[in-house]
């Protein structure tokens, strides 16, 4: 991958034209990327991620001094910027109940067919797997689409708690689906 | 603050413990490591978010490595 921003040296005619520029170089690096990343994270609603990563490269464009990171460390910040802007779009639609409350690891279908229902079944394997400290912490933020400070407090544990076994246990995840060859 | 990382990663801190994570980012080099290596894991636990879905499934980008 070329460096994101090496190439606009160049003199642009006015302000809004540099800008027009550096959302498009921003658009051709890491569009497709994200699209096809974030199609999942939005359960394959296309318009919704293409909105999201709209949304994600104009706030790339207002943080410009990071797109001097390294390529990698670029993409791994922008999945957080996405990841963000999916989990407010979840909230807004969580008017809608069955989409507020996953369903408990146990409970999981075992859906027939296609590979990402392998997945799912590989990811609540690994869910499984954990401590059940760490497992708590996971359910009870991402999954359900909240903050710490809320986790918190329906655990009924301290913040620093909350955030501390959430580090360990994404971490443990992570090496249990690394091992298991799941790709992100 | 290092531990940070991960609920960053996950986007569940609240909007003013992630600009204070993004202050530390800049200058941590191990936690810039880290959330290189972490960025991918809500992706995979998106798996279980959704229902399976008929269409096409792009394979993944990692760019990580």
């Amino acid at each position: 991958m070329c460096p994101v921003l090496s190439h606009l040296d160049g003199r642009f005619e006015s302000a809004d034209a540099e800008a027009e520029h550096r959302i498009a170089v921003l658009y051709q690096e890491f569009g497709g990327p994200l699209l096809r990343h974030i199609r999942k994270s939005t359960g394959n609603d296309l318009q919704w991620a293409e909105d999201v990563v709209q949304e994600t490269i104009v706030r790339a464009w207002r943080n410009s001094a990071r797109l001097q990171w390294e390529p990698s460390l670029i993409w791994a910040w922008l999945l957080t910027v996405a990841r963000r802007i999916v989990i407010d779009g979840r909230r807004r639609k969580s008017v809608r109940p069955h989409e507020v409350e996953p369903p408990e690891v146990d409970m999981l279908a075992v859906p027939d067919g296609a590979d990402r229902a392998l997945s799912a079944i590989v990811v609540a394997d690994a869910l499984r797997s954990l401590s059940e400290e760490h497992r708590e912490v996971i359910e009870q933020t991402y999954l359900r689409d909240r903050t710490i400070s809320e986790a918190a407090e329906i655990l009924g544990i301290p913040p620093g708690t909350v955030k501390s076994r959430l580090y360990y246990g994404i971490r443990a995840l992570r090496e249990l689906l690394r091992d298991k060859g799941v790709a992100g | 603050m290092h531990e940070e990382v991960a609920a960053y990663a996950l986007g569940v801190l609240d909007e003013e413990e992630i600009e204070a994570f993004e202050r530390h980012l800049e200058t941590c080099a191990s936690c810039q490591q880290e959330l290189k290596e972490l960025a991918e894991v809500p992706g995979q636990l998106d798996e279980l978010k959704h229902q399976p879905s008929a269409s096409e499934d792009d394979p993944p980008m990692s760019m990580s490595r």
